[in-house]
């Protein structure tokens, strides 16, 4: 028989997929996590919130989101870190002095050396600088170029585009009777009038399902446990 | 001895010539040749465990399968872990035991705060002695080998089963940032000292004290 793989703390992988769900960081310095991603350790790792005393200079550098810094904490120490969440495929991403907006609830964690920033777009989050992240899809994220236009349960992100916008179809726009399907839903509705539309050059990302990881409120303290 | 193997990540063949397996109450999904299915009392340890059981709440409802030929178990479409166990001890929850061969005894055991920080109570189930068994998880489970050097720490949501010569202690975080809402939502752990392997699955269940 054949049995399963067995990892230990020294042959897990650096910075790497361990399978499709879960993500191995060799951590030696900090790494800024969503709460309650992590799954395991091996080492000497302390996790602290965004906002404590010796972790002013960090937060100074990477951290510009205060609505989302009670979902924030910053683990550091040495050792070897693994990163899962509801079974969702994880994978990590390089940025090379780039900008990358991502959906709030996708994103694991990342290295500070980049840069976290609130999007103009409401609930996403956009990463600026060099370094690594780690984010979350249902099913694998597949990359498309635009002119695009998706739906935005299937939007992960987007990475150097310009003006992302609404786009509604014209027959949904157009006279009463799209107006009360509009607010009211009767006469029926296809689901899919409203699209986000991308143009000009960048990667847009989509997740191969229309199911989000749950959405949280932001900014509200305590409200996941401890 | 039952033959276990995977057939696809979500479904186990366990091949069958007149042996018998215990495994979790409905979780046949299709079976051919010649297969009998009798109900159990309960997870071993004659009346003792089962006055046990009922007690603690780790209930576990099997039935024994017998036959020729090969069946299928599944159960709502987790992913199934193979453990072949030599002589070793393994700690799982009585709910995410699949199968187990019929020469391994299952017991119930205390495990104190752990459980109970996981949300399953203080008691969990053991599978002890030489055959293969099947365990479910959400995602596949990633299996970690705690050694002398490296101890390891796990999320209490996260954590499946674990075999071999393991302690395990509660480890908090907790101070008080943690109740004016500057947790690190990292806070409880279990620490695993010793030799064993535990297995980790990439999904954190609701625990007792919230998504920890």
């Amino acid at each position: 028989m054949n049995g399963p793989v067995i990892h230990d703390a020294y042959s897990l992988p650096v910075n790497d997929n361990v399978n499709p769900y879960v993500f191995s960081v060799d951590l030696d310095g900090q790494w800024f996590l969503q709460k309650g991603k992590m799954i395991a350790y091996y080492g000497q790792i302390a996790f602290q919130g965004v906002g404590l005393g010796h972790l002013e200079r960090l937060v100074a550098r990477s951290f510009h989101s205060p609505l989302h810094a009670a979902d924030w904490v910053v683990a550091e120490g040495r050792g070897r870190m693994l990163l899962a969440d509801r079974a969702f495929d994880v994978n990590s991403y390089d940025l090379d002095d780039g900008n990358l907006t991502i959906r709030s609830g996708n994103l694991l964690a990342f290295q500070p050396s980049l840069s976290l920033k609130q999007s103009i777009v409401p609930g996403f989050l956009t990463l600026i600088g060099t370094g690594t992240f780690v984010a979350a899809s249902n099913g694998p994220v597949v990359f498309m170029e635009p002119p695009i236009r998706v739906d935005p349960q299937a939007l992960v992100g987007w990475a150097d585009c310009p003006s992302p916008c609404h786009h509604y179809d014209h027959h949904y726009m157009r006279g009463f009777l799209g107006g009360v399907r509009a607010h009211t839903g009767f006469g029926g509705t296809s689901g899919e009038e409203h699209q986000f539309e991308f143009t000009g050059a960048g990667t847009v990302l989509l997740q191969s399902s229309e199911m989000l990881l749950e959405e949280r409120p932001v900014g509200v303290k305590g409200d996941t446990g401890s | 001895m039952a033959h276990f193997r995977l057939q696809g990540s979500k479904v186990l063949a366990v091949d069958l010539a007149g042996e018998a397996v215990k495994a979790k109450k409905g979780s046949m999904v299709a079976y051919d040749g010649e297969m009998t299915f009798k109900k159990k009392t309960g997870g071993g340890e004659g009346l003792r465990g089962l006055v046990t059981r009922r007690i603690t709440g780790e209930h576990m409802a099997v039935m024994e399968v017998r036959g020729q030929g090969t069946c299928y178990f599944a159960d709502r479409a987790r992913e199934v872990n193979l453990v072949a166990l030599d002589g070793e001890k393994l700690f799982v929850e009585a709910s995410n035991l699949l199968c187990a061969d019929e020469a391994l005894r299952t017991g119930t055991t205390f495990t104190g705060l752990r459980g109970s920080a996981q949300g399953n109570g203080l008691f969990t189930t053991t599978v002890e002695g030489t055959g293969q068994a099947a365990i479910l998880s959400e995602g596949t489970a990633v299996v970690l080998r705690v050694g002398p050097q490296t101890p390891l720490q796990v999320d209490p949501g996260a954590y499946v089963a674990h075999s071999g010569n393991l302690t395990q202690h509660f480890q908090s975080g907790v101070n008080f940032r943690s109740f004016i809402g500057e947790g690190s939502g990292e806070a409880f752990q279990i620490r695993f000292e010793g030799e064993g392997l535990v297995y980790v699955q990439p999904y954190e269940r609701d625990t007792i004290g919230g998504e920890l």
